[in-house]
């Protein structure tokens, strides 16, 4: 009887135990059954061939309508910031941690993004008609940024490649120009989103870097990128990455373009300067001071170990941020406190060239020197100090 | 006969005073008293208990004695009512039960002050420019009072409510003493538990409309009512805002019922509600905590108060379905696990008191 009873106890504690390795063998092999059942043929290509597809590809046609939902992760190793944690719908919130992000993409430059968080949510709507609008919802704000004219269809066709030539041509001139500091190769048979991919592996030669591998995902089809990821040296989860996790080659519905501010929001007008069209805030810099700042950089090295030099003085951040910028971020996004509390967990550091102070993330090392200088660049801090003795 | 012999016979029920249709557990108690399969036969034995677990014996005695006349057939012998209707009954006595308890009606009445307080305060005070945009759009639409209050109410106040009618649903009786006249009826331990956990999932809609409710009413008396803003910037009308406050209130209502599952579960490990329902609570507290500690943020996504507040998908354009969907997934994987749990532990436990 005794056995009987716990035979039948046993029997019972089974089912929870069933329903716990039912659970988690559903979340762990979700993305598995995912990969496995993506097309699973592509034919095999070199980087030369997926290279010049994609230079066709690029050239011949805008990127296909689609929508999905890209995650951001990112571990950069940054010092603990005062930045809006997790969730938020700041963008400053994707220095760290993981993010989803929306994304509709209707072609002739319609573009919604849309970043949400807890109870609130932050959008990017380019309608195609030479304006794009932000949206902010946690301070109800709408602002419009009027795009000069007749740069509308500037993006269409990729600048940096050579008009002139076949897309096999493009296709060695980037691999020569690589060959010298980037050993690439492409792995078949990837799946990104349920879409069957190739993915093109840069691991840059410089043993300074501490990049150790990028990794490319692009679409088996139509060659759109699914996947970035960046690994640090020395680990074994990427240091950061946005891929899709959910990706539709499909025109989305109109109304995802279209934007008419709520009543009641405020709404605020800004036109894009001459500048960088693409980043909204440093649009109202002027171009002088951006010729101003980059004939003051000097660079050293090049490929991937090249490290950046500007002029900087820690006193400069020391200063608290102009007023309009600081209440644009509210208390906790602060550039201002972030800087700051970067800075504290900066290290000392001296050596013949000076002293200062090293921070170092995971794909990023600075060096503020005490004569005012600052060096950053994808290097190991001792490529820094180096660099620095180099007047 | 599985009710009470699955663990050993000797072991069941201790007490030598109890009465007799209760001490023979393999006797058939389904035998013994003609309405024992209705649920409500257990309340005339429980009138000595004293506790006033259950206050509603009147009500319950009547029940029974309707029901065992029609129970027994023309013969005399006893017949059972089919499983499901059993169960139905076994469940409209434990809701009456449980929306009678001054405690349950004092919880729901204090969640229903808090959207009223809210748009009071709203009202009196105003919305300064720099409190948070839902708190400030309140004043300029009343519906959204309603998304206000369910963010407020969602992360600590509903599961304390739930938390309660859950921890107290097993170990409550077992304190009470009322646990093992229950399981002399013939419905088994397996019903029992589920009517248990249909009981506190009915509360737990019970509990989010009536926030709804409340916080609609207060902001159709107090708030101008128009056109619904959504977090993606769009704007609804009024009926499709009313549709998407019965999605939110649906969605939280399932993710209180899956902490009701956890709360059952715990609730069947001990004889003392009190302890259930604060390990419930504490357990939503801990969880609370481990989801803002940043360098636990892979862990987030498997909590389940993580995923409480993603009602909030509802409002936005479009609906973010697949958020949601994996919200409600997130929500049955506890109650299939704890449910199993609480089923596993009930099942072979001895009943003792």
């Amino acid at each position: 009887m005794p056995s009987q009873s716990r035979r039948s106890r046993a029997v019972r504690w089974g089912v929870p135990v069933a329903a716990i390795a039912v659970v988690g063998a559903a979340v762990g092999t979700g993305p598995v059954i995912a990969a496995v059942q993506g097309d699973p043929t592509l034919p095999d290509r070199t980087a030369e061939q997926l290279l010049a597809e994609v230079a066709k590809t690029a050239r011949q046609s805008q990127p296909p309508a689609m929508s999905g939902t890209v995650v951001e992760t990112a571990s950069l190793g940054l010092p603990s910031l005062p930045i809006p944690g997790g969730s938020s719908s700041s963008p400053m919130s994707l220095l760290s941690g993981s993010h989803t992000l929306k994304v509709w993409y209707g072609g002739d430059d319609r573009l919604r993004l849309a970043l949400p968080g807890p109870m609130s949510e932050t959008d990017l709507i380019s309608t195609g008609k030479g304006e794009a609008w932000v949206w902010q919802s946690d301070a109800n704000t709408a602002t419009r940024y009027k795009l000069p004219e007749g740069k509308a269809g500037a993006h269409a066709t990729p600048s940096v490649l050579p008009t002139a030539k076949t897309p096999s041509d493009v296709a060695a001139e980037v691999l020569k120009a690589a060959d010298g500091n980037t050993s690439i190769r492409v792995e078949n048979g990837q799946h990104i989103a349920g879409r069957a991919a190739y993915q093109l592996v840069l691991t840059p030669k410089a043993s300074t870097s501490l990049v150790k591998e990028v990794r490319l995902a692009l679409d088996g089809e139509n060659y759109i990128p699914l996947r970035v990821q960046i690994y640090a040296k020395g680990t074994a989860e990427p240091a950061f990455e946005v891929g899709f996790t959910q990706v539709t080659f499909s025109t989305p519905a109109p109304e995802n373009f279209a934007f008419t501010p709520p009543a009641g929001a405020k709404v605020e007008e800004k036109t894009l300067g001459a500048g960088d069209g693409s980043s909204g805030d440093q649009g109202a810099e002027t171009p002088q001071a951006a010729d101003a700042a980059r004939s003051k950089l000097r660079t050293f090295g090049s490929g991937w170990g090249t490290i950046a030099e500007v002029p900087f003085s820690l006193a400069d951040l020391a200063k608290p941020a102009t007023g309009e910028r600081g209440g644009k971020w509210g208390g906790e996004g602060d550039p201002a406190k972030v800087a700051d509390s970067l800075l504290k967990s900066a290290k000392q550091v001296s050596g013949p060239w000076g002293s200062g102070k090293v921070l170092q993330t995971k794909l990023v090392s600075a060096l503020f020197t005490d004569d005012g200088r600052l060096l950053v660049g994808a290097v190991t801090p001792e490529a820094l100090a180096e660099a620095a003795g180099q007047k | 006969m599985s009710t009470l012999s699955s663990a050993t016979p000797a072991g069941d029920v201790k007490d030598s005073t109890a009465p007799p249709g209760a001490t023979n557990p393999a006797g058939g108690a389904g035998a013994t008293d003609p309405d024992g399969g209705t649920g409500a036969g257990f309340h005339g034995p429980s009138t000595g208990s004293g506790t006033g677990t259950r206050p509603a014996l009147a009500a319950g005695e009547q029940l029974g004695s309707a029901a065992g006349e029609r129970l027994v057939s023309a013969t005399g012998v006893p017949v059972r009512p089919s499983a499901p209707r059993a169960a139905v009954r076994l469940l409209a006595s434990e809701l009456g039960l449980t929306f009678r308890k001054p405690r349950n009606i004092a919880m729901l009445i204090v969640l229903a002050c808090v959207p009223v307080l809210l748009g009071v305060v709203l009202r009196v005070v105003g919305g300064d420019n720099d409190a948070p945009s839902l708190i400030t759009q309140v004043a300029g639409n009343g519906l959204m009072l309603t998304f206000a209050a369910m963010t407020l109410l969602v992360e600590l106040l509903l599961p304390l409510a739930v938390a309660v009618v859950a921890g107290d649903a097993i170990a409550g009786e077992a304190g009470g003493g009322t646990l093992r006249y229950l399981l002399t009826a013939p419905a088994g331990r397996t019903r029992l538990l589920a009517v248990k956990f249909a009981n506190v999932s009915v509360f737990a809609l019970v509990a989010c409309s009536v926030v709804a409710a409340a916080a609609l009413i207060t902001g159709f008396a107090l708030f101008p009512v128009g056109p619904v803003t959504l977090l993606s910037g769009s704007t609804i009308s009024i009926a499709d805002g009313l549709l998407r406050i019965l999605i939110v209130t649906g969605y939280a209502a399932a993710g209180m019922a899956a902490l009701g599952a956890v709360g059952l579960a715990v609730s069947t490990l001990t004889e003392v509600p009190i302890g259930a329902v604060a390990a419930t609570v504490v357990g939503v507290v801990f969880s609370h905590v481990l989801s803002v500690i940043p360098q636990l943020e892979p862990v987030r996504p498997y909590l389940l108060t993580s995923w409480w507040s993603s009602f909030d998908g509802a409002l936005r354009d479009p609906v973010a379905t697949d958020v949601m969907t994996q919200g409600l997934l997130v929500f049955a994987a506890y109650t299939v696990i704890c449910g199993s749990l609480a089923w596993a532990r009930f099942s072979s436990r001895d009943i003792t008191s």
